[in-house]
């Protein structure tokens, strides 16, 4: 089926790929505070930033540890790429059950961050927004191929 | 809607797999449609058709709880 909001199929290892090494650097970054390691610290531009107790300041060239942005990167780019290539097959079967799952995911994510932001206060809050940037995506992935792997395994069901 | 691809396929002899192949779709999407668990577009009706050498309303039959919103 023509589709235009999809990317190749290659993608999907790419991302997967991407995506495993955001996984395990992000762990890694939790576990280990890799937050004050002078190592990844660079000079960045930001468009604009708020240091703690400070003013916002707008255009600035200031310097950061630049790990946490990269694993950012890795984990949207790899999960994007996983959620939007197409499948070998992609045919209206296959785009209808995407599309049931792109909506499920998204009232799952929203419930999670609606009982979030009643029962969860200060930076444990933070936290959840943190996840939050992710979450749709990996429920997405989750639900999807779930719902492809129980409408191939009828297949077998059939014989 | 009621559909007869499986009887359709049983008097040419072709399976899931070979049908999916002739009208370009994955072997989930005839069985989902076999099944009556996925309503299939116009155009996949059509090419379906053709493929048996048939008009579409000799392979798709409307059920009365399809008028039913």
């Amino acid at each position: 089926m023509k589709t235009n909001y999809l990317i190749p199929n290659q993608f999907k290892r790419i991302g997967w790929f991407l995506f495993i090494i955001g996984i395990v650097l992000g762990m890694l970054f939790l576990l280990f505070q890799l937050d004050d390691i002078n190592l990844f610290n660079f000079k960045i531009f930001s468009i604009a930033e708020q240091p703690i107790m400070g003013k916002t300041v707008f255009f600035s060239i200031s310097e950061n540890n630049i790990l946490d942005e990269f694993i950012g990167l890795l984990l949207v780019i790899g999960a994007l790429f996983i959620a939007f290539s197409k499948e070998k097959s992609e045919d209206e079967f296959i785009s209808k059950i995407r599309l049931e799952s792109l909506v499920w995911a998204t009232y799952i994510n929203y419930a999670i961050l609606l009982i979030s932001i009643i029962f969860i206060y200060k930076m444990v809050f933070f936290w959840v927004l943190v996840f939050n940037m992710f979450t749709v995506l990996i429920f997405f992935i989750i639900r999807f191929n779930w719902a492809l792997y129980r409408s191939k395994n009828q297949i077998k069901d059939e014989e | 809607m009621k559909n007869s691809i499986k009887v359709e396929r049983a008097k040419k002899n072709i399976t899931q797999a070979q049908l999916a192949e002739l009208v370009n779709v994955s072997r989930q999407t005839i069985n989902a449609i076999e099944l009556g668990k996925y309503n299939l577009s116009t155009i996949l009706a059509l090419k379906i058709a053709h493929v048996f050498d048939q008009s579409v309303h000799n392979i798709f039959e409307l059920e009365e709880s399809d008028w039913i919103s």
